[in-house]
């Protein structure tokens, strides 16, 4: 909410149905450089939609989507990765045939043409960056461990390192404590309060302690539209967001 | 990381000695033509274990690009024939019969070596990498790129048999001269063209070791196991799947080539249907995410189903014993041999070498106790 900061991402009257449904509904949502803007709403309330527009997974039908000024929604999916903006789903989606280490190395994809990575072999990466991602997710003992040997929370971690080993000015982190116990979910809060600054990050969640631990703005989708957006406590002040929530049994469950 | 690539390097190049060395202790001129033969299945069980094994896109047509390089080559030796099979004015025998009176433009640059063997790798390359950008830039995948494979064969199979006044038709292109080259006479009965073989297979299997090392063959892997995920790291994933489709036909058209030379002759069975899916029950038998592995598998399976075919006991039932055999390795060996051999080596990881896997040691440097993961 600093108006000093410059602008990243911006959506305009961003529409989505679905053969009729209208699963967004005319949206505006704009991030700036640096934030952590989570985002929150009842179940349905387009939130995993509006990160799949926004990463090109789904097309919006009218509206517009800018990356730094820059319309991006008509972008391939690759294009708009190699834009800058990094995508974690949410359920963990690595490599699990393949080693942490492997799979860091896949993540790190500043170059990613066919033919420059035909001679690029194992020691042509940077190992030592490879080893710090891993450290700052706590995979630095498993990195030659197959991936799909790793316990579900590891593999959450391990999907978030490889966003970070991409390195995008954008990260969309659909739900990343999903299934975490909660020491994990702790954790993972540390790992996004160190992150801070550094990136730029949207965060879909249903944690509200996580939330409430993470988040300097809240946005609050509902039926798909921007229901309200602010800091955590004038969000659970906000009388829509409660009327919003009733149904699904209050905020703290939703 | 580095030891397992040497490790792995070391196995490959034992294997490829192995195969050189052949001629030394046979010296059956039929045998050697037989071996040869094996070793270019071998050859098409590498290109199908890199786009299947590695990249996960099943090519039940990889006999197309087969049989594209083997007319290649059937073209330039054909024409190598004049006078004795093309008459004077240097038409093939089949085209006097049927009343072709001029050489198809088709034909024209095949009187150039360097062209012909050209045309022979690129022109199945070229094919495979249109009918990969249509399927991989549509995003047609699995079961369904697979079926197209099969029905882009089947066509260039009909068009083959339907001009016959250009390829032979059913015919084929036979009566062709023996390929020269550097001064060399290659009898398709003899240990040059074994050698031939053997050093393609060699060159081809390590090209191969390396696409799959590099940083690509890493990522083709990671494409086989989440094709999304991968899209949203910022790869093209269509072009690389088209890039590997393209290596492993021209792989296949390399292959093809060797082999008309071989059987001196083509035939539109090359580009058949029991061959593709040979291919893939080679490739499955010896372990799909195992180049040498798969070579080996199409080695042995060629080489036991000649064996069968051939003896008394045998000869009414060989096609029943390898079906069974099929269908036992793919329930209790879903890696294959390869798959097999290196589980079997990561149990004994000290014994290895000494006795707990003894068929294992023929392949196994003796100086490495760890094997896991060289194949």
């Amino acid at each position: 909410m600093t108006p000093a900061r410059e602008q990243l991402l911006a959506l305009k009257q961003v529409t989505v149905a679905f053969s009729g449904f209208v699963a967004v509904d005319r949206l505006d949502f704009e991030v700036a450089s640096g934030e952590l803007r989570c985002l929150i709403g009842p179940n349905g309330a387009g939130k995993s939609t509006t990160l799949d527009l926004i990463c090109g997974k789904s097309r919006i039908t009218a509206g517009e989507i800018a990356f730094r000024g820059e319309p991006i929604h008509s972008f391939k999916e690759f294009r708009i990765a190699r834009a800058g903006i990094g995508r974690k789903f949410q359920v963990p989606s690595v490599f699990r045939e393949l080693t942490v280490r492997e799979n860091l190395e896949i993540g790190c994809s500043r170059d990613p043409g066919v033919w420059r990575n035909l001679l690029r072999f194992s020691g042509g990466v940077d190992t030592e960056r490879l080893e710090r991602l891993a450290v700052l997710v706590g995979l630095e003992d498993h990195l030659e461990t197959q991936a799909a040997q790793l316990s579900h929370g590891q593999t959450q971690w391990l999907e978030i390192a490889l966003i970070l080993a991409q390195d995008p000015a954008l990260i969309l982190m659909d739900e990343p404590t999903a299934g975490m116990t909660a020491h994990e979910t702790n954790m993972t809060a540390e790992l996004f309060n160190r992150l801070r600054g550094k990136h730029t990050l949207v965060v879909v969640e249903h944690d509200m302690g996580f939330v409430r631990d993470i988040a300097e703005t809240i946005s609050v989708m509902h039926q798909g539209k921007m229901l309200a957006q602010g800091t955590a406590d004038e969000i659970s002040q906000d009388a829509k967001v409660r009327e919003a929530y009733l149904g699904s049994g209050g905020i703290g469950h939703a | 990381m580095s030891g397992k690539v040497s490790r792995q390097i070391l196995l490959y190049g034992i294997v490829c000695l192995a195969i050189l060395l052949v001629p030394v202790f046979v010296e059956d001129a039929f045998l050697l033509n037989k071996y040869a033969r094996y070793l270019i299945f071998g050859m098409l069980a590498i290109a199908l274990s890199l786009s299947w094994g590695y990249a996960g896109i099943l090519n039940l047509g990889q006999a197309t690009t087969f049989g594209i390089g083997s007319y290649c080559m059937a073209m330039f030796l054909k024409l190598k024939t004049v006078p004795i099979h093309t008459g004077s004015d240097g038409l093939p025998d089949f085209m006097v019969w049927n009343n072709v009176t001029e050489l198809p433009w088709i034909w024209m640059p095949f009187h150039s070596m360097p062209f012909a063997l050209l045309a022979g790798i690129l022109v199945p390359a070229l094919f495979a990498a249109l009918l990969g950008w249509f399927m991989f830039g549509g995003r047609i995948a699995g079961v369904y790129a697979a079926i197209i494979t099969l029905a882009a064969m089947v066509v260039v199979n009909l068009i083959i048999i339907d001009q016959q006044s250009y390829t032979g038709g059913f015919n084929g292109i036979t009566d062709l001269a023996q390929f020269e080259m550097a001064g060399f006479t290659f009898d398709a009965y003899s240990a040059s063209t074994y050698y031939l073989v053997a050093i393609c297979l060699t060159v081809t299997l390590f090209l191969a070791l390396a696409v799959s090392r590099s940083k690509t063959g890493l990522i083709l892997q990671a494409v086989r196991d989440q094709e999304e995920r991968v899209r949203f790291f910022g790869y093209d994933v269509a072009l690389y799947k088209t890039f590997v489709f393209a290596f492993s036909a021209a792989i296949a058209g390399l292959a093809g080539m060797l082999y008309t030379i071989v059987m001196e002759f083509a035939s539109p069975t090359f580009l058949g249907v029991p061959l593709s899916l040979s291919i893939v029950i080679w490739v499955a038998v010896g372990g799909r995410q195992s180049l040498v592995g798969a070579m080996l598998g199409a080695v042995l399976v060629t080489g036991v189903q000649g064996a069968l075919s051939e003896s008394e006991a045998f000869l009414e039932t060989w096609t029943l014993v390898m079906g069974g055999l099929f269908v036992l390795i793919v329930l209790f060996m879903p890696k294959g041999m390869a798959g097999a051999f290196e589980a079997l080596a990561r149990r004994f990881p000290k014994a290895a070498p000494e006795g707990g896997a003894r068929h294992a040691t023929e392949q196994a440097p003796k100086s490495q106790p760890h094997l896991g993961g060289a194949l």
